[in-house]
């Protein structure tokens, strides 16, 4: 690369990064490698290939950070080396690179040869690419086998029949190999593997195989031969798996395996499991397994079962699920570990669509009344999360009649998320509830989190409230819900007091404009004269708001309401002589205000309102 | 929607922004934090915060529970940086807040805004690892070096205003003078204020009869007398608020009643008697290792009298009567600090002259504690309020010192101390946070 160096002013800069490619600093030679693109666009492809690739093939012995840049780049670099037909002079670096010790710089060398791979032809396949696998996989060292596992899948459809059989006999060497580093990998990639091939030779083949890594003595191995099940019950049709007893008597030992590692691999595929094989192992052997992973010693395991306990029972007919499994679900509504009853909190609500509404009465409600009152916030959090499902079967009614308790209980609790998540519930309770039902249990916890210590649950009451409106109609919002929110803004804490402007930004789009010129705008022009800045300025905001409803607002009805009727409706003159006569003069002696932020919201208002471009207002003040 | 505003959205999704970007915000935060004098004088209300570290989830959760910037006004007392996953993060946007609402935000410094802590704890790290060069590191500590030491809120009101939704029941508002909130709809304990015994109208230090102090909201029977009170301050029932330590400390703060705030990172310093002596300092350089500036960043409070050597190596341990006389001395109520870890959040020592508010729950993600923040409401009279010049002319105090605005308010007849009103919360839920920094970076380990 002597002669890149002193060419002409045009190649200085690639000569530079030349260099840097062996700079001392790690930084500089990490940058000259995500620039390699550049370099190889410069050279041209021949040079490339013929100086470039020999360099970096022996340019392994750096920094792990650098060579996973580098395996990452050359997955990209055959349009820089003369496209597909020189894709194979690529392969070399990548093979020095797969067989290093750290296996974050061979997993990507392994990823980039697969990149190459799908790009050669099935010739240079054969010619480079298979040989380099076997290489890998005959190599001394287990870090070469470990890449060469990943090497498979890939080749395997492109080569012809002698060869593909050649590949399978290397692999099995692989799973049969001596360090479980190596067997773990090959499990990883048999999965993968025997989706290549027809059902003939999965079961000739690649049972042997399999029924070899299930009896592994290492647990770590044992675990990823449950990914190859599953795969390997995809391709062998299900009719077929019967005569296969192998398959069944290794699944049978995963389900028993004493490691709970392995358990739980098995618990957390279940469904996936149960999808791949037929209806009879089903029946007789899933059913009984999965009642045993529900009550297994391991929280691990039984909150993996508990992940899957919807999609699974769904398989199941209807009488196996009630007489033989609900009750050991019921059980875990008191399981001693809490993120067991976590994750069946999120599940349970599964259930219902699948039991139907009798059922649903007769065994999920007493299970979510007793997990709503579970003393770990999280586990209430779920149940109420997922109220939906269960609504949708029973009906509100009788879902409120029975958790209406509970709801008034959950409004108040200690932690914040509950009492939010329960905010989220409110309007459809509401309208599903009717007006006096509602004023009767709990308008007044709405009114009260308007004035909750946490501020997410003040903002969350205002837009619970606008909601409420548009359920119940701007007339009862104008007596029950305006003069609490205008009673807040006389709170002697600033915090609270703005809670008022909030809910005035929220409620603008609910309320008519009689509303606003009697109730709204005289509490604002109080406020405009707070001796809190913050006040002040959220009252300019609120302008800014209102200026916007009130220019589409007409004499009746509200923006919403209209909105919904789809009517056309035009817009009174009374809202512009509002904004004018009541609005602007607030904002003109806001926009004289002592407060830099003051001056800058009822400047950026005032400009919306008179039309001018927003923005024109004062300039963030940043330096003096 | 200003670059500003976008770097703040960009930053409230826990995303960094461009290295040109942070270049330019640094600038910025400079020329503004040279106005600035060593002791930032802050009008009430405000929201007072401890310790960060680098936990930014935290930080939202604070936000949500405090109110979000620019509509509550906030003080966060140093230690931005360091030990948590998102220090970057963190830190630029509580700077980027202090740009853009200079008179909303208050930044101090603490003694992890330093470069030679910051390489070990790990905020270097974490700016190589976003950026791939120290750049960033380099422009976020030229800002440390111009931070304020400490600043002074004035104003604060000496009664509670009881929140909405309270039990009726409570005791009249001008006999509470703390409550604390469990981040839930409840007060967890209120304290009533020491009744105010006759020809007590100096209003220096005086003697205090504890008879507040029963928790629960519950209202004590605020008609006993000042001679059973010293009686009852050591019995186990008059034990403080959770943090508040010490049995009794509801027994009426001393210094000058309704004075000011002082805060400040660590603590106190034997070369520092009176506040003015802060503003002397030459702030702009690197944290040394001794002398007053290390000391304020560094002390801690303890039980013993005098000064003591403390056992981080830098600044000292000063007991109750140093707090007491330099209350005194300088009219304040009450010194705010963080600096160190407190279970419940906050703490309040030597008959409530000083608190340690923490806000990084779930410290160093492994803690277990619970963290607090403390908002000092607004004076009610008004009085307080001083309309801040520093639009213009960024946070100077516009030529109206402390002493002016106390003396208006002794004239009233203040009761001790300022109403202070914790909120407690805890660490944010594992689904609002992304996963950890990506890759466990293999440097560490070189």
């Amino acid at each position: 690369m002597a002669d890149a160096t002193n060419a002409n002013d045009e190649l200085y800069p690639i000569a530079v990064l030349i260099d840097e490619l062996k700079h001392d600093d790690v930084l500089l030679r990490l940058n000259a490698i995500h620039r390699l693109s550049t370099i190889a666009l410069a050279l041209g492809a021949e040079r490339t290939r013929e100086e470039l690739i020999p360099f970096l093939d022996e340019s392994v012995e750096d920094e792990d950070e650098v060579l996973v840049a580098l395996s990452e780049e050359l997955g990209t670099f055959i349009e820089y080396v003369g496209g597909p037909q020189w894709g194979h002079v690529l392969l070399s670096p990548l093979e020095n690179l797969a067989a290093i010790e750290e296996p974050v710089v061979r997993d990507k060398a392994v990823e980039s040869l697969n990149k190459i791979c799908n790009e050669l032809s099935p010739q240079q396949v054969e010619e480079y690419f298979i040989p380099l696998t076997i290489r890998l996989s005959k190599a001394d060292w287990f870090t070469s086998k470990v890449s060469g596992c990943g090497l498979y899948t890939t080749p395997y459809s492109k080569v012809s029949p002698p060869i593909q059989e050649q590949l399978r006999q290397q692999f099995g060497q692989l799973v049969h190999d001596d360090t479980p580093m190596v067997r773990r990998q090959a499990a990883t990639n048999l999965a993968k593997f025997v989706k290549e091939m027809p059902a003939a030779i999965v079961v000739e083949e690649m049972i042997p195989m399999f029924q070899h890594l299930v009896q592994d003595d290492q647990d770590s191995v044992r675990l990823l031969t449950v990914e190859v099940l599953i795969s390997i019950a995809e391709v062998v049709p299900k009719e077929q798996q019967a005569s296969h007893g192998v398959l069944l008597s290794s699944l049978r030992s995963l389900i028993d395996d004493k490691s709970w590692r392995v358990r739980y691999m098995i618990a957390d595929r279940f469904e996936k499991i149960a999808k791949a094989v037929d209806e009879e192992v089903v029946a007789r052997d899933l059913v009984p397994a999965f009642v045993k992973l529900l009550k297994d010693n391991e929280a691990e395991v039984r909150t993996a079962i508990a992940g899957q306990i919807p999609g699974f029972c769904a398989l199941v007919d209807r009488k196996t699920l009630l007489n033989d499994i609900m009750v050991t679900v019921e059980n875990l509504v008191s399981d001693s570990s809490q993120h067991v009853r976590a994750a069946l909190g999120t599940q349970i609500s599964g259930l219902a669509p699948i039991l139907g509404k009798q059922e649903t009465i007769d065994h999920l409600l007493p299970m979510f009344l007793q997990m709503l009152k579970d003393e770990f916030p999280e586990v209430r959090l779920h149940i109420i999360s997922k109220l939906e499902l269960v609504n949708q079967v029973i009906g509100i009614d009788l879902l409120a009649q029975s958790l209406l308790p509970a709801i008034v209980q959950l409004a108040e609790d200690k932690q914040w998320r509950v009492r939010l998540a329960i905010i989220g519930h409110m309007p459809l309770l509401a309208s599903q509830l009717g007006v006096e039902f509602f004023d009767e249990k709990l308008s007044q916890l709405c009114m009260g989190w308007l004035g909750d210590t946490v501020f997410s649950i003040r903002e969350a009451a205002t837009h619970n409230l606008k909601k409420l409106t548009e359920v119940f109609g701007v007339e009862w919002a104008s007596e029950a819900i305006i003069p609490k929110v205008m009673a807040m803004g006389a709170h002697p804490n600033y915090l609270y007091r703005m809670t008022t402007c909030f809910a005035i930004n929220t409620l603008a789009s609910v309320v008519t404009i009689d509303v606003i010129a009697k109730s709204i705008l005289p509490m604002l022009e109080k406020l405009t004269s707070d001796d809190i800045p913050n006040i002040r300025f959220n009252v300019a905001k609120t302008y800014s708001v209102l200026i916007g409803v009130l220019r589409r607002l007409p004499d009746q009805g509200t923006i919403y309401t209209l909105e919904q009727a789809k009517t056309p409706f035009t817009p009174s003159p009374r809202g512009q002589q509002l904004i004018d006569e009541r609005i602007m003069p607030s904002l003109e002696k806001l926009q004289k205000d002592d407060d830099v932020d003051v001056r800058y919201f009822a400047t950026t208002a005032a400009a919306a309102a008179t039309g001018a471009v927003v923005g024109g207002g004062e300039p963030m003040n940043t330096s003096p | 929607m200003s670059d500003l505003d976008r770097a703040i959205a960009q930053l409230r999704a826990c995303r960094p922004i461009p290295e040109a970007e942070v270049r330019q915000l640094c600038h910025k935060a400079r020329e503004l934090l040279i106005e600035e004098g060593n002791v930032v004088t802050v009008n009430a209300p405000v929201t007072i915060c401890g310790d960060i570290h680098g936990q930014f989830h935290d930080l939202m959760e604070l936000f949500r529970v405090g109110g979000d910037v620019p509509d509550t006004n906030y003080l966060f007392m140093g230690d931005f940086v360091d030990r948590g996953f998102y220090s970057l993060e963190s830190f630029l946007l509580l700077l980027c807040l202090k740009v853009r609402y200079p008179d909303r935000m208050t930044l101090i410094r603490g003694n992890h805004e330093s470069r030679q802590i910051t390489t070990v704890y790990g905020f270097y790290d974490e700016c190589l690892r976003k950026y791939g060069s120290a750049n960033v590191w380099r422009y976020c500590c030229d800002v440390f070096d111009y931070l304020a030491l400490g600043a002074i809120v004035l104003g604060a009101s000496n009664t509670l205003p009881s929140s909405s939704g309270q039990p009726a029941a409570s005791p009249p508002a001008d006999e509470v003078e703390i409550e604390v909130h469990n981040a839930h709809g409840h007060v967890i304990s209120r304290f009533l204020r020491p009744k105010e015994t006759k020809g007590d109208g100096t209003g220096g230090a005086r003697t205090a009869s504890p008879n507040g102090g029963l928790s629960n909201g519950v209202s004590s029977d605020s008609s006993s007398g000042s001679g059973s009170g010293s009686a009852s301050s050591s019995a186990p029932a008059n034990t403080g608020p959770p943090g508040s330590g010490a049995s009794g400390s509801s027994g009426g703060s001393v210094g000058n009643p309704a004075g000011a705030v002082l805060c400040v990172h660590g603590g106190l310093s034997p070369l520092i008697d009176m506040v003015d002596k802060i503003r002397l300092l030459d702030r702009k350089q690197e944290v040394p290792h001794e002398g007053a500036m290390c000391d304020l960043l560094w002390s801690d409070p303890d039980e013993i009298d005098g000064w003591g050597l403390s056992p981080r190596g830098a600044g000292f341990l000063f007991g109750a009567d140093i707090v007491k006389v330099f209350n005194h001395r300088n009219d304040l109520s009450l010194i705010a600090r963080a600096h160190q870890l407190v279970m419940e959040g906050f703490k309040e020592m030597f008959d409530a002259s000083i608190v340690t508010v923490w806000s990084a729950p779930n410290y160093c993600y492994r803690c277990g504690n619970v963290a607090a923040l403390l908002e000092l409401s607004e004076d009610e009279s008004g009085l307080g309020v001083l309309a801040r010049s520093n639009g213009e002319v960024n946070r100077s105090d516009g030529g109206v010192g402390p002493r002016g605005v106390l003396m208006e308010n002794d004239l009233m007849g203040a009761r001790s101390g300022p109403a202070r009103r914790y909120r407690v919360f805890q660490a944010a839920p594992q689904d609002s946070r992304g996963m950890p920094a990506k890759k466990p970076v293999a440097d560490y380990f070189l």
